[in-house]
C-alpha cells in the first residue's frame, strides 16, 4: 500500500512537471500543433452551429422588439442617405486629387501591403477573465501568428495561434494586450493596453501619454505602426476619461474602442503580403 | 471501463460547446458560470479524488485548447481541484446538497483566485478588489445554482456506472 500511494505521488509530480514544460514551450510557440489540430476539427461545426441556432433565437426575438425603432430609424436615414450621397460627390473628387498628389509624392498606402481575409468567430473566451475568441480560419487560409484582426470599425486585436482550420484571437481589451498608438489629431505617441477591471465594461487604458500632450475627451485614436504587428492607421476609439495619477505627474486615460466587443460575430484578418 | 470514458467525453464536449459559445448572451451582470468547473467538482465528490482529477485535467487540456492562453494552465488546475476535492470529501456524508454547495462554493473561490493569480497578478495586471466582488462572487453565486443540477445529473450517471461495474464482476 505504502509502494503504490508513493507511485501516485510519482506520477502526480510527473504529470505536473511535463505540464510545465508544455506551459513553457506552449507560450513561445503558441500551440502544440497536431493535438490543437485534431481538437479543433472535430468540434468546429458544432461550435459553428449552437452559434447560428444561438443568434437566430436571439434575432427571433429582436424582431418584434424592433419594428417600432426600425420605422423611425428608417425616416432618419433615408435623411441621411441624401445628405451622404451629397458628401460621397464631394469626396470623390478628393480622392481623385489625392491619388494624383500621392503618386506626385511618391508616398505609399500602407494598406496595399494587406490582404483582407473574413472570418467568422466560433468560440468565445470560456471564463471571466479574459478576452480571447476563436475565428473559422487557420493556417490554411494563410493565417499565422501575430497577423492583425479588425473589424469595419477599428482595431480588434491579433492572432495569438494558428492551427489548420481556426485559430485564437487576443483582443485589444485582453489584460495581456499592448497597441502602439497615436492621437490622430496631433500625432503624439501612447500605449493602449487591456485591463481586466476595465475589460467587463469593454474599455481599454491609454498609458504612457506625454505630460505636455494637448489630449481631450472625445479624441480619436489610432494604431501607430511601430511595433510591426499592426499597420499603420488603424481607428482603436476614442478617449472617454482623463485621470491623474497618485503622484500627479502622469496621467493615463480610459478609451472606448470602436468596436463593441459584446456583440461582435464577424471580424477581418489582415494578411501580410510578401 | 470504455464505457465509462466514452460518456465522460461526450459530457465534456457538450459542456465546452455550452460554455464557449451561448453561455456568453446567457451572461449576467458580464458574468457566466463556469460549467467546467462545476463538472470536475460534482464528478470528484461523486466518484473519488483520481476519478476527478483524470476528468479535470482531460477538461482543463480541452479549455487550454480552445480559448487558453498557454496549454497546460487549466489542465494542471482543474487536476488539482478534482483531487483535493475528493480527498476532503472521503469522510463526508454524500447525499446532501450542503456539501455540493459547500464544495462548489470554496473551490470556485480557490480556482479563480489560482487564475487571477498566476494570469493577471503575475503578469502585472492589479485590480484584486474589483475582480473578487464583481467576478469572483457572483461566479461562485452561479456556479452553485448550477451545481445543484450538475450533481443530481452526476449522481444518475454514477449508478450507471456501478451498474456496468457490477455487470462486469458477474462474468
Amino acid at each position: 500500500m505504502g509502494r503504490f500511494f508513493k507511485n501516485k505521488i510519482t506520477f502526480l509530480v510527473f504529470v505536473t512537471l511535463t505540464m510545465f514544460i508544455v506551459m513553457g514551450v506552449s507560450s513561445n510557440n503558441g500551440n502544440l500543433s497536431w493535438m490543437n489540430n485534431s481538437l479543433s476539427i472535430i468540434s468546429k461545426p458544432f461550435q459553428k452551429l449552437t452559434l447560428f441556432a444561438n443568434k437566430k433565437t436571439n434575432d427571433f426575438f429582436y424582431y418584434f422588439k424592433d419594428v417600432d425603432k426600425l420605422r423611425n430609424e428608417n425616416e432618419i436615414l433615408k435623411k441621411q442617405v441624401d445628405e451622404l450621397q451629397e458628401e460621397t460627390r464631394r469626396l470623390n473628387d478628393y480622392k481623385i486629387k489625392n491619388v494624383e498628389l500621392s503618386k506626385a509624392l511618391k508616398l505609399k498606402n500602407s494598406y496595399d501591403d494587406y490582404e483582407p481575409i473574413g472570418a467568422n468567430i466560433i468560440a468565445k473566451d470560456m471564463g471571466n477573465w479574459f478576452s480571447l475568441f476563436r475565428i473559422d480560419i487557420g493556417s490554411k487560409e494563410g493565417v499565422k501568428r501575430d497577423f492583425p484582426v479588425r473589424t469595419s470599425e477599428g482595431l480588434v486585436g491579433r492572432i495569438e495561434a494558428a492551427d489548420v482550420t481556426s485559430s485564437k484571437v487576443t483582443t485589444i481589451i485582453d489584460n495581456g494586450s499592448t497597441v502602439s498608438a497615436r492621437l490622430s489629431k496631433n500625432g503624439s505617441y501612447v500605449l493602449i493596453k487591456g485591463d481586466s477591471e476595465l475589460k467587463n465594461n469593454g474599455l481599454c487604458l491609454m498609458d504612457y501619454i506625454d505630460p505636455d500632450a494637448d489630449i481631450t475627451i472625445g479624441d480619436i485614436v489610432e494604431t501607430s505602426g511601430l511595433g510591426g504587428i499592426y499597420p499603420k492607421g488603424i481607428i482603436i476609439g476614442k478617449v472617454k476619461q482623463i485621470r491623474k495619477s497618485s503622484n500627479d505627474f502622469s496621467k493615463y486615460a480610459v478609451v472606448e474602442p470602436t468596436v463593441d466587443f459584446k456583440r461582435l460575430d464577424q471580424v477581418i484578418v489582415l494578411n501580410k503580403k510578401k | 471501463m470504455k464505457i465509462k470514458i466514452f460518456i465522460y467525453c461526450v459530457c465534456l464536449f457538450i459542456i465546452m460547446i455550452i460554455q464557449s459559445t451561448i453561455l456568453d448572451s446567457l451572461a449576467l451582470y458580464n458574468v457566466k458560470p463556469n460549467l467546467v468547473l462545476v463538472f470536475i467538482i460534482s464528478v470528484s465528490l461523486v466518484r473519488g479524488g483520481v476519478e476527478g482529477a483524470y476528468v479535470g485535467f482531460f477538461a482543463g487540456l480541452i479549455q487550454d485548447f480552445i480559448t487558453g492562453k498557454v496549454i497546460g494552465f487549466y489542465a494542471l488546475i482543474g487536476m488539482y481541484v478534482g483531487l483535493l476535492v475528493g480527498i476532503f470529501n472521503k469522510r463526508l456524508y454524500r447525499e446532501n446538497f450542503l456539501v455540493i454547495i459547500f464544495f462548489t462554493f470554496t473551490a470556485t473561490i480557490v480556482y479563480e483566485l489560482c487564475v487571477f493569480f498566476f494570469g493577471i497578478y503575475l503578469q502585472g495586471g492589479d485590480g484584486f478588489l474589483y475582480g473578487f466582488v464583481k467576478i469572483i462572487l457572483p461566479e461562485t453565486l452561479y456556479n452553485i445554482i448550477v451545481s445543484v443540477f450538475m450533481y443530481v445529473f452526476i449522481m444518475k450517471l454514477s449508478e450507471i456506472f456501478n451498474e456496468q461495474d457490477k455487470k462486469i464482476r458477474k462474468y
